[in-house]
């Protein structure tokens, strides 16, 4: 590389400029703005002064700690949830021949690329007091169930939501696995459960990770399913950002939380960067 | 042949399937059903609520903010993103990785925290166009997707070709115009069709930013369902599906096209 | 082969090289594709690079084409230093060996492609397009897609779209490797027909040594990065310089040897034999090309000092040629080639047999 020729180097300066509007544009539309942010975070909340206090206000704050655990409980609930009924889904998939598998995962892909919004409005239908739910539970004559504005009705929602994205790095993996693998196994006399147990899963274990890292970032950062799905407790940490913007109008509060979201989810990015085949799911196209 | 482990793994993916695609089933009939109320299954058929759309005011005026909003962030997310995608994939400078992942840092972002910065940065500039806001929201959102896929078109391109048209006297510009845009026309089309999608179904950054004239139909959508649950949330939601479906039909069609 | 008349070398332009590469040479970090290289091709020249793969052949040709910088070293083209020159100020073609043409253009608009790029007028573009397929003998097809067109058609294409718009220099890199065998040598004759009424400088490279020694009026043969003979086909195939070149060009046959006065050397088997050829001192290899040497039953033939003894081991007929593989007392294989014909003597599976060759066709390498 130290060894490039002048005229090289000015090609290579020349390519580069092809990225100077977007660069700009991020800049001046994304950087900026998240330095404010940061600053703010670090202002005290009545006078533009340096200041930690919205940090320390945050971590003795009882409605930080009650929201932050509901978020974690949630997340973890609908993490576990979306991988329970992601990988079976996967590992279904996996074994179907390419054709039909890229026919099957239009299905995946059409959830996926639905509006949130109208995955709750239908979800507040399905699952109402007079929804689908209930209203095939009281014709088989059972009782009705709260599922909505509840833990239950946000759980299922952001599950619902997590699914197909908890199945495509999994169903990377089990893909990439060489066939070969089960069949000596079963060869040599292995069970169809005892493979999937000692070779299959064992394998797939990145790729649960990775879909598990990737989850619970953009769990992290949920605001529309837990607002119209959940009830008063079952705000989280994005809903409590717009509270101390727009309600309490307390930006430095605000600002605070939101830098601390963004810590944990570039915590999480990190991790899944070492685990191989995590950072392509971010998009990086390095090979 | 199918042993009954085999029949029971696709029994229960099925059922999977099914439940990703309830939400989607469930709207569609409801939007049909001839009644003002949410009633499923619907007792009888008709199209009033996709009348009341059209009639009741407001919705309409919020599409036709969305439809604008997701064009000038498509045309915008193109211009940027596309020439950004070349660099990238064409280009050998220190700082070239960094400068990917910067570029693609929005995707790591929690929405919301995107929104919020934006929301207190625009009032810091004193930047109130609605639209200008909105749009911007949008395109550092959508850009990662559209640099994503067109490096993946840009990566096709036979490398051969480029060199021929460099020999021959074509000078980086006319190469990138005449040449490497044409190749990989369906990647930006894919890339164009996805972020208009994404920014037509956009709700959080638009709810933080959003002015009183910008109001889109997701943020419409989200104040109606929170305040007054109507049924003519049905027949949008059934056509915001529809969008959807024909999107990603659109674009694989385009990608079997490419790999013929 | 071409005929080697006047040396092999076209009487050219002396007044300076169309390429002049001063000291060239590449390195990749601490590996180092190419050595430093002197080289000068002459106006109206066909030059072959020729080597095999990682010989550096390709990295040279794309200094020339400024595809790459040079590491060190300067290179001049038609009298020019275009070192820091980008390619496309070079005012040079090349044709690629999987044609490069633009898929989503015609025939006719890839042709123009450059002309366009130089702002010609419309009318000239029509009438310089239209001339150039003429000349590759495809006039028909201006209105088609490259994909319709086959192999060989769509390298012709590529070759009228150089043309059109006159480079001093045409750069070829193994244009017809994804070619069939007869489309190669009909491709080989067209090129050399367009190299001989056209006058175009021409850098060719390969690494299939008949397509070299058919097309060129000069070879360099090129090894791990470094030049290792610049010749005429017939120099490099009766003169080679090191046991490369004698191994890469046509087939020979190598002895390990040793010089033991002048113009003599010894055998490993003991032998002594009448050098005429190559380098005059130290240990070696006698190489000898198949077709010049001379099978004769022992005993009998003569005792010149130009002779061997050995078994033969097998005789292999193929169509026209026959060889005869004979191993010396030491064990050393040797090729003999003739033409079969209704005459030749049949010789016994491990006969014993007396190889002989003319004092001039065998070469001392020494490395």
């Amino acid at each position: 590389m130290a060894q490039r020729s002048a005229l090289e180097r000015r090609q290579a300066l020349h390519i580069a400029l092809y990225a100077a509007p977007a660069t700009l544009l991020m800049l001046g539309v994304f950087v900026a703005p998240m330095g404010i942010v940061i600053g703010q975070s670090l202002t005290s909340e009545h006078a533009a002064t340096f200041s930690f206090n919205a940090f320390t206000r945050i971590a003795s704050d009882p409605l930080f700690l009650r929201i932050g655990v509901t978020t974690l409980e949630i997340t973890l609930l609908a993490t576990g949830f979306a991988l329970l009924l992601a990988y079976p889904l996967a590992f279904y998939l996996a074994q179907q021949p390419p054709r039909r598998r890229a026919l099957l995962m239009v299905l995946v892909l059409v959830p996926f690329w639905t509006s949130v919004l109208v995955k709750s409005f239908a979800f507040t239908v399905i699952l109402g007091h007079s929804g689908f739910v209930n209203t095939a539970l009281a014709w088989l004559g059972l009782p009705t169930i709260k599922l909505l504005f509840n833990r239950v009705g946000v759980v299922i929602g952001m599950s619902h939501y997590l699914v197909p994205f908890m199945v495509f790095p999994i169903l990377s993996n089990l893909v990439a696995q060489p066939r070969e693998l089960a069949l000596a196994s079963a060869i040599l006399g292995a069970g169809q459960w005892r493979i999937f147990c000692r070779v299959t899963l064992p394998l797939s274990l990145p790729g649960v990770m990775a879909g598990v890292l990737l989850v619970m970032i953009l769990s992290l950062g949920f605001y529309v399913v837990p607002a119209l799905l959940g009830g008063r407790q079952d705000m989280m940490l994005a809903n409590l950002v717009d509270f101390y913007a727009r309600e309490a109008i307390d930006w430095p509060m605000a600002s605070a939380l939101s830098v601390l979201l963004m810590a944990a989810a570039a915590i999480a990015a990190v991790c899944l960067s070492f685990i191989p085949g995590g950072s392509a799911l971010l998009g990086g196209e390095e090979r | 042949m199918p042993t009954r482990a085999d029949r029971g793994v696709s029994i229960i993916a099925w059922t999977i399937l099914v439940f990703l695609l309830l939400p989607s089933l469930v709207v569609v009939p409801i939007a049909f059903g001839n009644s003002n109320e949410i009633i499923f299954p619907p007792h009888a058929f008709g199209v009033v609520l996709f009348r009341r759309f059209f009639t009741e005011p407001g919705w309409v005026a919020a599409t036709f903010v969305s439809v604008r909003v997701a064009c000038l962030t498509t045309a915008l997310v193109l211009v940027v993103g596309v020439p950004a995608a070349y660099a990238l994939s064409r280009g050998h400078f220190p700082g070239k990785r960094a400068l990917a992942l910067f570029l693609l840092s929005p995707i790591m972002v929690p929405g919301v925290v995107i929104a919020l910065a934006l929301y207190i940065y625009y009032a810091r500039i004193g930047l109130h166009d609605g639209t200008t806001r909105v749009v911007l929201g949008h395109v550092v959102a959508t850009l990662p997707f559209v640099v994503v896929t067109a490096s993946a078109g840009l990566r096709q391109v036979d490398p051969a070709l480029e060199t021929a048209a460099t020999i021959m006297g074509a000078s980086r510009f006319t190469l990138f115009w005449r040449v490497t845009l044409p190749l990989i026309r369906s990647s930006i089309v894919a890339g164009g069709l996805f972020a208009f999608l994404i920014s037509f179904d956009e709700v959080v950054i638009s709810w933080f930013v959003a002015r009183a004239d910008t109001i889109t139909l997701p943020v419409k959508m989200f104040s109606s369902i929170q305040w007054e649950v109507s049924a003519v949330l049905a027949a949008i939601s059934t056509m915001l599906t529809a969008l959807s479906v024909i999107i990603c039909l659109a674009v694989a069609a385009l990608q079997r096209k490419e790999a013929r | 082969m071409r005929d080697a008349a006047t040396n092999g070398a076209p009487a050219l332009d002396a007044t300076h090289p169309m390429v002049r590469l001063d000291q060239v040479a590449k390195a990749y970090g601490t590996v180092q594709a190419l050595r430093p290289i002197d080289l000068e091709v002459r106006k109206g020249e066909f030059l072959t690079l020729l080597g095999p793969s990682g010989s550096g052949k390709t990295t040279l040709l794309n200094m020339i084409a400024g595809m790459t910088g040079p590491s060190q070293g300067r290179v001049w083209i038609d009298g020019r230093d275009v070192t820091e020159t980008p390619p496309a100020k070079r005012g040079i073609g090349m044709v690629f060996q999987n044609y490069a043409l633009m898929p989503h253009m015609t025939i006719f608009q890839n042709i123009a492609f450059p002309l366009q790029i130089r702002r010609v007028p419309a009318a000239e573009i029509r009438r310089r397009v239209t001339k150039v397929l003429e000349i590759v003998r495809l006039p028909h097809v201006a209105g088609r897609k490259p994909r319709e067109l086959s192999g060989g058609q769509q390298q012709r294409v590529s070759l009228a779209r150089c043309i059109v718009y006159n480079p001093s220099l045409i750069l070829m890199d193994e244009p017809l490797g994804a070619l069939d065998k007869n489309l190669r040598e009909q491709m080989q004759l067209e090129i050399r027909r367009l190299h001989t009424e056209l006058g175009i400088t021409m850098v060719y490279v390969t690494h299939d040594q008949e397509e070299a020694l058919n097309m060129s009026d000069r070879i360099m043969l090129m090894n791990g990065g470094a030049a290792e003979q610049l010749a005429t086909p017939h120099e490099l195939y009766f003169a080679p310089c090191s046991r490369f070149a004698a191994e890469f060009i046509g087939t020979s046959s190598l002895v390990p040897a040793e010089i033991t006065g002048p113009g003599m050397a010894r055998l490993v088997d003991g032998t002594t034999v009448v050098i005429a050829r190559g380098a005059t001192t130290g240990l070696g290899h006698v190489m000898i090309r198949p077709e010049s040497m001379r099978l004769t039953a022992l005993p009998g033939g003569a005792s010149t000092p130009n002779a061997v003894h050995g078994t033969l081991q097998d005789t292999l007929v193929t169509g026209g040629t026959v060889k005869h593989f004979v191993t010396l007392r030491t064990g050393e294989m040797l090729v003999i080639q003739e033409l079969e014909n209704e005459h030749r003597t049949n010789f016994e599976h491990g006969q014993a047999v007396s190889v002989s060759w003319p004092v001039n066709a065998a070469i001392f390498l020494d490395r």
